[in-house]
C-alpha cells in the first residue's frame, strides 16, 4: 500500500488529538482503579450520563458543553461518593468485592445504558457550540477545533489533578491509600473517607469527559461499551496509578486507532484497541510506567 | 446420589419436559423453551469458570458466537444439496456441529486461560471483556462468514421422526443442557472441584498447599468455554439469520453472569434455578414489552441482587445474612431504592399487560422500607410501598400521589439513623 507522507502525518496529528480525548476519558479510571483498586466498569456509563446531561443543558439553556460540565461536576462528585459508600458498605467491608463488585458495577452500566435509551431513544444526539465545525491550518497539518478543544481540556484536567494528587495534602493522603491502608488507619485518618473522596473525584471527571466526547462526536446510550475496553486498556497500558503513564498511554492508543482507521479502515479501529490491552496484560501487566 | 443416578434423574426430567411441550401443542412453547434451555446451559457453563474459581468472564458472548460462527462456516463450506424430489440433508448434522463448536471454543477458552490466568481478578474480567471485541471485530470483518451484513442459515421445516425442526432445536438444547448440569454437578463433587473451591477461597494458600492452580484454572476455562461454544453451535438454525451484533449480544454476557449469581454460585442447582427464573421472565417480558426494559430488569435485579442477597436465592434459602446489616447504611438503602423506582416507572408508561412485573420491584421496595423502619422505628414506613404497589394495580394510577408516596418514604427513612449500635459500627 502507498503511505503518502502527508496522510501519514494527518493521521499522526488526529491521533494525538484523539488520545488526549482518551486521556480524558481515561484518568477517571487511572484514579478508581489504578489507584483504588475498585473496578468500576461503570465509569463509560457515567461518561454517557454526562454526555446527556451536557446535551440538556446545551439544548435547552445554550450554555458551552464544556462551561456546562464544569458547573455539574459537583453534582457527579455527589452521585460518585453515594455509589463508593454503596460500595463499600455492601462489599469492600466484606471483603468481597472480587465478584460481587464486579457484578454490582456491571449492572450499573445496564441500568445507566438501559435509562437513557427508554428515556432519550437510541437517537444520535449532538450539541452545539462555535467551535464545532471549524478548523486551523497548519502547514500540512488539518487540526479540527472540535478535536483540538476537547484535548487542551482534557490536558488542562490532568494537569491539574496531577497537581491535586502531588501536591496537595488531601492528594498526598489519596496517594497514600494506594500504598498502604493500615498505615494511613495508625496516622488516624480514615482509609474510608478518603477513598470516598478520591472516588467522588473520578466520578466528577466523568461529568467533563461526557462533554467532550458529545463535542467530537454525536453520542447514543450504547456507545459507551466501546470505551470500556479502551479506558482498561489506557489505564493498564499507563501503568495503574500514574497519571502521566495514562497520558502517554492514551496518546500511542490515540495514534495507532488513528493510523489503523486511516489505513486499514475504522471497522479494524476496536481490535487494535483491545488487542493492545490483551498483548499488554499477557506481556507486562504492570504497564509501561507501573508502580 | 452417584453421578449415574443423577445422569438418569435429569434425563426423566428432560423427557419429561419434553413430553410436557409436546402436549402444549403450540410451537410457541419450543422458541421460547429453547432460549431457556440455552441460558441454562451458558449460566451453567458461566459458573464453572466464576462460581467455582471465583474468576468473572464478561466474555461468554465470544464463546457462544464461535460455536454460532463455526455453524455458520461449516453450512457454507459445505452447502445443502437441493435436487427436485429431495431435499439432501445437511452435510453436517447438527449433533456434529455442536462437537465442533465445542471444540472450537474450548480450544480458544484453553488459549485465553494461557493468555489471561496469571492475571488475578479484575485483570481477567478485563482481559475476557477484551477478548469478546477483539473476536468481534475478526468476525465484522470476516466477509465470508457474512461480515457485518450477517449470513443466512435456512431451517429445514421438518426433520424425520420429531416432526417441526424447532422441536428438534429443542431437544438437542435439552440434551445439552442435561450434559451441562452432570459435568457441573460431578466437577462440583471431584478432586477436581475441592481446587476449584481452594482457588476461590485464595489461590496464594491453594499454590502453597500443592493445588496446581494454573492447571485446575485452564481446564476450567476449557470446560467453560466448550460448553458455551455447545450452546451456541445450533444458534444460527434457531435464529435463521446470524449478524455479529446478534451472536456478540451483550444480552449472553449479562444474562450468563445474572443467572448464576441470581440462582448462587456454589452450586449447580443456582444457575439452573437463576436461568429457569430469569429466562421465564424475560420470554414473558419478551412478549409484553420492549427488549430494552428487558434488559434493564435484568441489570438491576444483578444489582439488587448482589446488595441483598449477595449468596443468591440458595444463600437466601439458607438465612445466610441478615436483612437489617443490608439497609443499615442509608446510602445503600437510598440508592437501592432510587434505581428500583426506574423499572417501575418505565412499566408504567408500557401496555396493561406489564403490569405484573412491576411486582418484583415493589417487593424490593417492600423489603427496604421493611428492614429500615424497624431498625430506624418507623415501622409503619413499610405501609407506604404497599399502599403504592395497590395503587399501581389500579387501571389508571395516580401517578403524582404514587411518586409523593414513595419520596416519603425515602425521605422518612433517611431523616432518623438506627438506635442500634452494634448494626451502626462497622466490622
Amino acid at each position: 500500500m502507498y503511505v503518502s507522507a502527508d496522510l501519514l502525518i494527518n493521521a499522526l496529528a488526529a491521533g494525538l488529538l484523539l488520545g488526549g480525548f482518551y486521556a480524558a476519558v481515561t484518568v477517571g479510571v487511572s484514579i478508581s482503579f489504578g489507584i483504588l483498586d475498585i473496578v468500576n466498569i461503570a465509569h463509560p456509563g457515567f461518561i454517557i450520563l454526562g454526555s446527556y446531561i451536557a446535551y440538556i443543558v446545551n439544548t435547552r439553556l445554550g450554555i458551552d458543553p464544556i462551561i456546562a460540565a464544569v458547573v455539574l461536576a459537583p453534582a457527579f462528585y455527589a452521585l460518585g461518593a453515594l455509589v463508593y459508600q454503596v460500595y463499600y458498605a455492601s462489599f469492600e467491608r466484606y471483603g468481597q468485592e472480587s465478584l460481587r463488585g464486579l457484578a454490582f458495577f456491571f449492572g450499573l452500566l445496564f441500568v445507566t445504558e438501559v435509562t437513557l435509551i427508554l428515556v432519550f431513544g437510541v437517537d444520535y444526539r449532538y450539541v452545539d457550540a462555535p467551535y464545532i465545525g471549524p478548523s486551523i491550518q497548519i502547514g500540512l497539518i488539518d487540526l479540527p477545533l472540535r478535536m483540538l478543544v476537547p484535548c487542551l481540556v482534557a490536558l488542562a484536567l490532568i494537569g491539574a489533578l496531577q497537581l491535586f494528587l502531588s501536591r496537595s495534602f488531601l492528594g498526598r493522603a489519596i496517594m497514600a491509600v494506594a500504598q498502604d491502608q493500615l498505615a494511613l488507619q495508625l496516622m488516624a485518618a480514615s482509609p474510608t473517607r478518603i477513598k470516598r473522596i478520591a472516588f467522588a473525584l473520578s466520578i466528577a471527571t466523568t461529568a467533563i469527559a461526557g462533554a467532550l466526547l458529545i463535542v467530537i462526536q454525536p453520542v447514543e446510550p450504547s456507545i459507551g461499551r466501546e470505551y470500556i475496553g479502551r479506558v482498561f486498556a489506557i489505564c493498564v497500558l499507563g501503568g495503574l496509578g500514574s497519571l502521566p503513564g495514562t497520558l502517554i498511554g492514551a496518546f500511542l492508543l490515540g495514534i495507532v486507532e488513528s493510523v489503523t482507521s486511516t489505513f486499514y479502515g475504522p471497522s479494524w479501529a476496536p481490535a487494535v484497541a483491545f488487542g493492545f490491552l490483551l498483548i499488554t496484560l499477557a506481556v507486562r501487566p504492570a504497564g509501561l510506567f507501573g508502580r | 446420589m452417584r453421578t449415574f443416578t443423577f445422569a438418569l434423574i435429569c434425563v426423566a426430567v428432560a423427557a419429561a419436559t419434553f413430553v410436557a411441550a409436546r402436549l402444549v401443542g403450540n410451537d410457541y412453547v419450543f422458541f421460547a423453551g429453547y432460549v431457556v434451555l440455552q441460558y441454562i446451559v451458558l449460566a451453567t457453563a458461566w459458573n464453572i469458570l466464576g462460581g467455582y474459581t471465583g474468576y468473572v468472564n464478561f466474555g461468554s458472548a465470544a464463546f457462544f458466537a464461535l460455536g454460532a460462527y463455526a455453524t455458520v462456516f461449516l453450512h457454507k463450506a459445505f452447502p445443502v444439496v437441493t435436487t427436485y424430489f429431495v431435499d439432501e440433508p445437511y452435510a453436517l448434522p447438527i449433533p456434529v456441529l455442536i462437537v465442533i463448536g465445542a471444540v472450537i471454543s474450548g480450544i480458544v477458552g484453553l488459549g485465553m486461560g494461557y493468555l489471561t490466568l496469571r492475571l488475578r481478578g479484575a485483570f481477567f474480567a478485563i482481559a475476557t471483556l477484551a477478548l469478546a471485541v477483539v473476536l468481534q471485530t475478526f468476525i465484522t470483518n470476516w466477509s465470508y462468514v457474512g461480515g457485518s451484513r450477517g449470513a443466512y442459515v435456512i431451517r429445514p421445516n421438518d426433520i424425520e421422526p420429531i416432526g417441526p425442526y424447532i422441536q428438534y432445536l429443542f431437544l438437542l438444547m435439552l440434551a445439552l443442557a442435561v450434559l451441562a448440569l452432570v459435568v457441573a454437578r460431578s466437577i462440583e463433587r471431584s478432586r477436581l472441584g475441592l481446587g476449584f473451591a481452594a482457588i476461590r477461597d485464595d489461590e496464594l494458600a491453594a499454590e502453597a498447599s500443592g493445588v496446581p492452580t494454573l492447571k485446575l484454572k485452564l481446564i476450567a476455562t476449557t470446560i467453560s468455554g466448550a460448553l458455551m461454544g455447545m450452546a451456541g453451535a445450533p444458534f444460527p438454525y434457531y435464529i435463521g439469520y446470524l449478524q455479529p451484533t446478534s451472536a456478540f449480544a451483550l444480552d449472553y454476557a449479562v444474562n450468563s453472569i445474572a443467572m448464576p449469581m441470581i440462582g448462587g454460585t456454589t452450586s449447580w442447582i443456582g444457575p439452573l434455578i437463576g436461568a429457569i427464573l430469569l429466562g421465564s421472565l424475560q420470554q414473558v417480558a419478551t412478549v409484553t414489552i420492549s427488549s430494552s426494559v428487558n434488559l434493564l430488569i435484568v441489570g438491576l435485579l444483578i444489582v439488587d441482587c448482589v446488595i441483598i442477597a449477595p449468596t443468591g436465592i440458595l444463600g437466601l434459602l439458607q438465612g445466610r445474612r441478615t436483612a437489617r446489616d443490608v439497609v443499615a447504611d442509608p446510602a445503600v438503602f437510598s440508592l437501592l431504592f432510587a434505581v428500583n423506582v426506574i423499572p417501575i416507572y418505565f412499566l408504567h408508561q408500557e401496555a396493561f399487560a406489564a403490569r405484573p412485573l412491576e411486582i418484583i420491584f415493589w417487593a424490593v421496595l417492600i423489603f427496604l422500607a421493611f428492614a429500615r423502619g424497624r431498625l430506624i422505628g418507623l415501622r409503619w414506613l413499610v405501609g407506604l410501598p404497599i399502599a403504592g404497589a395497590a395503587l399501581s394495580m389500579v387501571p389508571d394510577p395516580p401517578r403524582l400521589i404514587m411518586a409523593l408516596v414513595l419520596a416519603i418514604c425515602l425521605v422518612a427513612g433517611l431523616v432518623r439513623r438506627p438506635r442500634d449500635p452494634v448494626a451502626r459500627s462497622t466490622p
